[in-house]
């Protein structure tokens, strides 16, 4: 049988190399395989700058300016861009490193198309960080945010541009309705980001901005959709056709609701499925698949395909393997991240925004005006003080990947020009560089909320504290719980390395478990109180035996006794 | 958690015979055996009497959850038996038990043990829960109450 397989890998390798040295093929292979090289050498040295340059910027932002790394990264970008340091041309490459791409982007497609996927993994993550029980209970809000912020400044927008630009006056011409588009989507990227580093992911303005947000880049993506659709109408000198938009919409809204509920409800199969891989890297790995396949779904429903990445993390937010999702994808996100930021920051063109720059200034001034005003107003009738109100605002300030996009059809679809599109690189750039500081500086402080009511329903629970005589005892106890509570198939996710802090998870069951010295303190709902005492109470009556099993070993003495015999002795004194 | 997954009927004890802590153990796990949930009644009337003697399962309000960990068995059993003149357990409150429910898991072995007693215990948390218990009549009874 061996001898069989052998001879029939022989023939296989003699066919390969008869068919590999056929001389035209082999030519064409050559030539394809040159061309393919030298792109795949660029990405590799562009993307070797875009990681060290991002994390040296982020680095230097973060330490030095005490801003968040996101900025630092976007700089990174900017600086070596293709409209800047990139477009150098460098002697071993004899061309730029950066070179300006042909259609509307600056960077190669393979360059975008890395963002791309980064932009995916950014949103799923997101997407998982988010607390759905406190989404769902901010989703109301967060509807009013996103709606105020979209109508205001979808309005502003338009009306500058038909008081300021010549040629525009009407809401309905195409310039008016894509610079009014143009300010209605916020990046829930940048502005994860911040609430990530400040750990306020979760608090009542976060999950406010991220619901708000989210709903943004739907609400954008249809204007998009409709925008150009009424555009290419009045392009043809026709009517507008009000099916066709309304159909559009109802398509964009169908996908972004369906996909929600279906995969809210969903979750739990699902997770049970992801678990019959009993593997954590491959659940992990799968996930993130089907993270990407939602995404494609999306785009192929005409809307970005950040929202379908999105919509699987919020999934499986609630899911108990959230965190070891969130555990195992942390350096795929450390990675791609960055280098996300720093290709928007390279989409930056320095020469387009000259001509246009007051106008793109006055621009920005109201698109900003647009959102903290369009989205703070709501957020204050809706239950936040002014300080909440204006962290919600301010957190709705960053544009991205969607005003990208949405620049880029605009462009492609001639309505707007090369100087309006660089309008829109102008308030990108000041909206998303000026957003993460007031982000920043807006977290310090007290409570945005100003019905205290609604955190105090967010503390009831039960707490079971325990003392041990040093944080060594405390430790190792701590290390036979979360034992414990994995023998129970609970996940546990620990939370940072400066402090210990747990997350243990299964179904709807979750408990925080902190040790802090001497002191173990185990929080969860009074629901699950009785689950908590017995698995801590199995675990400190196993310990008896434990004790009792090392009373029975020799006395310590006379093991360290025996351990310290020899250390010093010689071989040759041994011989 | 799914109780039904864990109990049938035939694992419920209507009506304990037995009149003290140790005849109640023994009269559960012998149940258990006969039904061929227990490969070796010895070793798991060791287990469980073990984890009494370092401290009693009898918690407040009539409910004991005497349990313990062998290789006497493959995957978690259970069964509930009834005393409704109740048995002194050594209980936390020094109330007499009437509601027992036992569990032997295997040595080693991860799985939802410890969750079940917990869902259990959660469930005997009502007092008209308990007394409902304590007034049924048949096993499919008992088990439809810890079901619902």
């Amino acid at each position: 049988m061996k001898v069989s397989l052998s001879s029939k890998r022989k023939n296989f390798l003699a066919f390969l190399f008869l068919f590999l040295s056929m001389g035209g093929l082999s030519l064409l292979a050559k030539e394809q395989t040159h061309e393919m090289g030298q792109k795949m050498t660029l990405l590799v040295l562009q993307l070797a700058l875009i990681v060290i340059t991002a994390r040296f910027f982020g680095i230097i932002f973060n330490r030095f300016f005490h801003q968040p790394r996101v900025l630092g990264e976007l700089v990174a970008g900017m600086a070596i861009g293709p409209y800047a340091l990139g477009a150098i041309s460098l002697p071993f490459l004899n061309s730029p490193l950066f070179p300006r791409g042909e259609g509307f982007l600056p960077v190669t497609p393979e360059l975008y198309g890395l963002a791309v996927i980064a932009s995916i993994v950014l949103l799923f993550m997101s997407g998982l960080e988010t607390d759905l029980p406190t989404f769902i209970r901010f989703s109301l809000v967060g509807t009013a945010v996103g709606v105020g912020g979209v109508v205001l400044s979808f309005f502003l927008g338009a009306l500058i541009a038909v008081l300021l630009l010549p040629g525009v006056d009407s809401f309905i011409s195409p310039a008016a309705l894509f610079l009014g588009a143009l300010s209605t989507a916020t990046s829930v990227g940048i502005t994860a980001r911040v609430l990530n580093e400040r750990r306020k992911m979760s608090s009542p303005e976060g999950v406010t901005i991220l619901a708000g947000a989210v709903l943004d880049d739907v609400l954008g993506i249809v204007i998009l959709a409709v925008v150009v659709g009424i555009s290419r109408v009045q392009a043809g000198g026709s009517e507008v056709e009000w099916a066709h938009i309304g159909a559009i919409a109802l398509k964009a809204f169908g996908f972004w609701i369906i996909c929600t509920v279906l995969g809210i409800l969903s979750a739990n199969r699902l997770t049970r499925g992801l678990k019959w891989l009993r593997s954590n890297d491959a659940i992990a790995g799968v996930a993130l698949g089907l993270a990407l396949f939602l995404a494609g779904l999306a785009e192929m429903a005409g809307l970005a395909m950040i929202i379908g990445a999105y919509i699987m993390g919020l999934s499986l937010s609630q899911t108990d393997i959230a965190s070891e999702l969130r555990n195992r994808l942390h350096g795929v996100y450390n990675f791609l991240v960055p280098v996300f930021f720093c290709v928007m920051g390279m989409m930056v063109n320095f020469a387009a925004m000259k001509g246009i720059l007051i106008f793109g200034l006055i621009y920005a001034a109201f698109a900003i005006m647009g959102k903290v005003v369009g989205c703070g107003v709501p957020a204050y009738l809706m239950g936040f003080n002014l300080r909440g109100a204006f962290r919600v605002g301010a957190g709705m300030l960053p544009r991205g990947e969607v005003t990208l996009i949405i620049a880029g059809v605009g462009l492609s679809a001639g309505a707007i020009g090369a100087d309006l599109f660089g309008v829109a690189i102008v308030t990108l750039l000041i909206a998303s560089i000026i957003a993460p500081p007031i982000l920043v500086k807006s977290f310090d402080g007290g409570s945005g909320l100003r019905k205290e009511s609604l955190l105090k329903k967010e503390e009831r629970g039960c707490r079971i504290k325990l003392e041990f005589p040093s944080p060594h005892i405390a430790s190792f106890i701590r290390n036979r719980i979360i034992e414990a509570f994995e023998n129970e198939e609970f996940f546990v996710h620990r939370l940072n390395i400066e402090g210990l802090i747990y997350h243990i998870k299964k179904e709807d069951i979750f408990i925080t478990l902190q040790q802090k010295q001497g002191q173990i303190e185990l929080s969860t709902s009074e629901e699950n109180r009785a689950l908590v005492s017995l698995i801590v109470m199995e675990e400190i009556l196993a310990l008896k035996d434990l004790f009792e099993a090392i009373e029975k070993v020799k006395r310590p003495e006379v093991v360290c006794e025996e351990l310290a015999v020899g250390l010093l002795s010689d071989e040759q004194e041994k011989k | 958690m799914n109780l039904k997954k864990v109990l049938s009927p035939e694992d419920i004890i209507i009506s304990l015979e037995a009149s003290s802590k140790e005849e109640v153990i023994k009269e559960m796990v012998d149940h258990l055996y006969r039904r061929g949930k227990i490969d070796d009644r010895e070793a798991a009337l060791r287990a469980i009497l073990e984890r009494e003697k370092k401290m009693s399962t009898g918690l407040e309000k009539g409910v004991a959850l005497p349990h313990g960990k062998c290789e006497a068995v493959k995957e978690l059993v259970a069964a509930i038996a009834l005393k409704r003149e109740g048995v002194d357990f050594d209980s936390i409150d020094g109330q007499p038990a009437q509601i027992f429910i036992m569990t032997l898991s295997p040595l080693n072995r991860s799985g939802p043990h410890i969750q079940f007693l917990a869902e259990v215990t959660r469930l005997l948390k009502s007092k008209e829960k308990r007394e409902k218990i304590l007034q049924a009549s048949s096993q499919e009874e008992v088990l439809e109450l810890f079901c619902s």
